[in-house]
């Protein structure tokens, strides 16, 4: 026990943060049908808004929720000026959501440079949790992102606004058709999904170095987690990063994380193959 | 007049126009079956009233409001209700969770009582918890009408909703429809090909051809003359 105890730790700490960056894809993809190439941006504008927060000498837990309000003003900034024109056209979204990658990551090498920078973390001292000591900030990330993800799942799965979300990512015309107004549950819910990928950035920063290319360290997984669970439903991000962060963090610490990247990706083709609806598809059926 | 369409030009692909200069009027409380055969533009005509197909030319007014490109989700606010070709229920959510969704859009709708559709459609009462999806046709098809009754609409769109459903429930959606209509004062115009529905439902009949209206008839007249449903249906 005490042997698999910090794996499974690890393991499941880096499924929450998945967690929270693939949920917000799944929402936006499921609603407005667009595959957003600059989510690991918005990460990364959470990540550096911790930096720019302690640079002011802010307390962290106060920066976590400036972090999620920054990022759902860029996110609603993002679908006001460029989504709202091109949503209905898929391909277009692929292209402008690259750019709109590309831009970000740029502007963030103009204003903080190329290189890596460190953010300390709140706490430093280790917990002792299962017979095993463990770091005590991956623990309270565990507690942070576990908070997020069953606030998230309660408004999707509980509230009036979850209801009509699900319902236009099931039949948008439909849901049209019943006074729904789905362009500004688009806004919402775009917002919402920048915001969670936002604090995911925030809370993983001191646990990473902070670079311009940090995103991408999380938009691939993020990705395979959508198509391994499934995007027909919020509950498929769940699914995937479960599959995926388990594996990766297993196989990683039995091998090298090439290697483990390289079975992740086999065993993401394999289900996709085997369950092309995903995860919560499968289950549906 | 509740619903007035003048001159109305629409197609699904540009330029080529299936909608050729329909023009109808339909009075408050009337019930109103539009007949044609397939590809006529019928369910092209209750989707342009829906907003769903913008027109390359004509209007459409509701309730005195001209409502021609406006969003289909404000056109549904203003009190028009579609139970679409093929239901198109939410087959993952419960029949409780269908009917919710007939009220959340309509800010002036805030009661979730459903006791009026369920005395009208029992068979939802018994089923509310169910997923919609494992129901059969007929049950579908009544939980797509309550969803879109709930809402409190004046105009009920209704395309083809005998469609794939057995005669005995067909006859008795139809009564059901009627009744509701009588006392609540609702307008609805039903698409159909269902000569007993369009009978039992409806009071004035519409041919659609070529993409325009081509003769109306009082429904009472269908039975005594025949002659008109076999040249516009080819029955």
């Amino acid at each position: 026990m005490q042997q698999f105890a910090p794996l499974a730790l690890d393991a499941l700490n880096y499924t929450s943060v998945l967690l929270l960056v693939s949920i917000g894809l799944i929402i936006v993809f499921g609603l407005m049908g667009v595959i957003n190439l600059a989510h690991g941006e918005f990460f990364l504008i959470g990540a550096y808004s911790v930096l720019v927060a302690q640079g002011f000498g802010l307390p962290f837990w106060i920066v976590l929720p400036i972090a999620f309000m920054i990022t759902v003003t860029v996110g609603l900034c993002v679908d006001a000026c460029i989504l709202r024109f091109i949503y209905h056209r898929p391909i277009d979204t692929i292209l402008a959501t690259w750019g709109l990658s590309l831009a970000i990551k740029q502007l963030m090498i103009i204003i903080f440079g190329p290189g890596a920078q460190q953010v300390s973390a709140p706490i430093t001292e280790p917990a002792v949790i299962f017979g095993v000591t463990y770091s005590s900030y991956r623990i309270v990330i565990m507690l942070i992102t576990g908070a997020i993800t069953v606030a998230t799942l309660s408004l999707l799965y509980l509230t009036r606004f979850g209801l009509a979300a699900r319902a236009a990512m099931a039949n948008r015309q439909m849901a049209q058709c019943l006074g729904i107004n789905t362009r500004l549950l688009d806004r919402t819910t775009f917002g919402l999904g920048a915001g969670l990928a936002g604090v995911a950035g925030a809370v993983m920063a001191p646990l990473m170095s902070v670079d311009p290319q940090m995103g991408l360290s999380f938009l691939i997984p993020a990705f395979l987690a959508v198509l391994v669970g499934g995007a027909g439903s919020p509950l498929g991000a769940l699914y995937g990063s479960a599959v995926i962060g388990t594996s990766n963090t297993v196989i990683a610490s039995w091998w090298t994380p090439v290697i483990a990247q390289i079975i992740v990706f086999s065993l993401a083709i394999v289900i996709i193959r085997t369950l092309p609806a995903g995860i919560s598809g499968f289950r549906r059926s | 007049m509740i619903l007035e369409i003048s001159d109305f030009h629409a197609g699904y692909i540009r330029d080529a126009n299936v909608l050729q200069g329909v023009d109808l009027s339909v009075r408050a409380g009337e019930r109103l079956a539009i007949m044609g055969r397939n590809g006529m533009g019928k369910t092209l005509l209750v989707k342009s009233i829906m907003g769903l197909v913008r027109p390359s030319a004509g209007a459409i007014r509701f309730d005195g409001m001209a409502i021609t490109g406006m969003p289909t989700h404000r056109i549904s606010n203003l009190g028009v209700a579609y139970v679409p070709q093929g239901r198109e229920i939410f087959a993952d959510f419960t029949v409780l969770e269908n009917l919710r969704l007939g009220i959340i859009g309509k800010p002036a709708l805030r009661s979730e009582s459903f006791d009026q559709v369920f005395e009208w459609f029992p068979i939802l009462a018994e089923r509310k918890s169910q997923r919609a999806g494992t129901m059969s046709g007929g049950q579908m098809q009544q939980l797509a009408i309550a969803r879109a009754l709930v809402g409190r609409p004046k105009l009920l769109l209704l395309d083809e909703p005998s469609e794939g459903i057995q005669p005995s429930i067909v006859h008795e959606i139809a009564v059901t429809l009627n009744r509701i209509s009588a006392d609540e004062a609702l307008t609805v115009v039903v698409i159909e090909q269902n000569v007993e529905m369009v009978e039992r439902l409806s009071e004035r009949v519409l041919f659609l051809e070529n993409g325009r209206i081509a003769e109306q008839a009082n429904v009472h007249d269908l039975s005594e003359d025949p002659s008109v449903i076999e040249r516009y249906l080819g029955v």
